[in-house]
């Protein structure tokens, strides 16, 4: 194999990280080939009745193949059933999503924005992180979100998503850091604080009233 | 109900152009109507067929797309730059460089595979190939007639594309029109000499094959 001309993957061969309690596994297909022109993955339910495809509304073009098992679409207010070598599209706007027939449905999502130049969804990189979190290994997840972060120093989701992730990691005092971060760029990250059930443990620390407030508590700076 | 009259499809339920010696393309972006990113599946219909006629992405009907080919059913094997990959289904093949040449042979009767592509850095472009490709609908028909209308009308749109040229000269040899295909084809190959390949096994032209000025169409010489 020459890695210069092309590259090679057996679908079964790609990471798989698990990205949802019920055991939805995603593999990362676009990042996999470091493909620049168009969004691609795949998705597999752990069993019949699972989610395949988050229910998300998106304004890019979203173009699903089920390449194995069976999944139930919905698609704004229409329900579809879509076998093995279905495709479904979902118009940009559109609420889209999917639930397993059957263990081990596996359906392939590709997407891109009509007249945009494609750039890779920032929740490529929260999906991976959080993935790698479930997989035990948070050190590799914190730095995909610190660079992401870096990269992006105005983004306040960024940070806020740190928060959540060093409170899932147990690392409550590095949470409220990237907290106070995060609503310092944006109040509104202090609204979603104040209600995401994820932060939950953290709202029972004493350092989260001036975290939300932009204030970072001594000790509170992220690890 | 939805507003949108086309949102799922089966592969065998989206129109589909048979070849005569390479195998059926699956018209899926066209289809469904996608502006975003390029997506079309071909199955062959025997095996040892071509399945993915070789190519590469710098050509007059080529946009310099990146392509991500996935076998969703069968057996291939593909050829990049030389080298010999060997394709069961849920293999995916990822070739970045426009210059590569690329192409793929069904080992299995029935093999599908599909290719998604895009221009990283720009908005998607519908390849010049697959915008004139409507002509085709009516070699389906034996129609050639009314393909070579289309083809005329988009020869007087673009002179120098030697894709079109080398479409006329088929449907101009199918419809009886020998020397007109004649003509047409040494100046296709005169632009771009790989078309004097297709020729030489592209039974489309048959009916001009044993005619004196084949071959020096093929050479493109002046007759």
């Amino acid at each position: 194999m020459s890695d210069e001309t092309y590259a090679l993957a057996h679908l079964d061969e790609l990471e798989r990280l698990e990205v949802d309690d019920e055991g939805l596994t995603w593999r990362p297909v676009r990042r996999h080939f470091g493909i620049g022109a168009f969004g691609v993955n795949a998705y597999t339910a752990a069993a019949a009745g699972a989610r395949v495809v988050e229910e998300h509304r998106d304004d890019a073009e979203e173009l699903y193949f089920v390449v194995s098992g069976r999944a139930r679409f919905r698609l704004g207010e229409d329900e579809v059933e879509a076998r093995a070598g279905t495709f479904v599209f979902a118009h940009p706007g559109t609420l889209r999503g999917a639930v397993a027939g059957e263990a081990g449905t596996t359906v392939l999502a590709m997407g891109a924005r009509a007249g945009e130049v494609f750039e890779p969804s920032a929740w490529e990189e929260s999906f991976a992180a959080f993935g790698y979190l479930r997989a035990g290994d948070a050190d590799r997840g914190r730095g995909l979100l610190e660079d992401f972060a870096a990269r992006h120093p105005d983004d306040w989701v960024a940070r806020y998503k740190l928060a959540v992730f060093e409170t899932l990691a147990g690392r409550h005092d590095a949470a409220l850091g990237q907290l106070a971060q995060a609503a310092a760029l944006d109040p509104q990250a202090a609204e979603y604080a104040g209600s995401d059930e994820d932060l939950a443990p953290l709202r029972e620390h004493p350092g989260f009233g001036s975290a939300i407030a932009g204030q970072a508590r001594p000790g509170g700076e992220p690890a | 109900m939805s507003t949108r009259s086309v949102q799922t499809a089966a592969i065998e339920q989206v129109e589909t152009f048979s070849g005569v010696q390479n195998a059926s393309w699956h018209r899926i972006r066209a289809h469904f109507g996608i502006e975003a990113f390029g997506i079309n599946a071909w199955t062959a219909t025997e095996a040892g067929q071509q399945l993915i006629g070789e190519h590469d992405e710098v050509g007059s009907g080529a946009a310099r797309h990146e392509e991500l080919y996935l076998v969703v059913r069968g057996h291939a094997r593909f050829t990049v730059d030389g080298a010999e990959i060997d394709a069961p289904a849920g293999t995916l093949v990822f070739v970045a460089d426009p210059e590569s040449k690329r192409g793929a042979v069904a080992v299995e009767a029935g093999t599908t595979a599909l290719v998604v592509g895009g221009k990283p850095g720009e908005a998607f472009s519908v390849s010049p190939w697959e915008r004139h490709s409507e002509f085709l609908r009516f070699f389906e028909t034996g129609e050639y007639e009314r393909a070579i209308e289309l083809l005329r009308e988009r020869h007087a749109e673009e002179p120098e594309s030697a894709g079109v040229l080398y479409n006329l000269a088929c449907a101009e040899s199918l419809a009886g029109r020998a020397d007109d295909a004649l003509e047409h084809l040494r100046r296709s190959v005169e632009l771009d000499a790989s078309f004097a390949e297709f020729a030489a096994t592209d039974s489309d032209l048959d009916a001009v094959r044993k005619r004196p000025e084949f071959a020096s169409a093929l050479a493109g010489e002046s007759a």
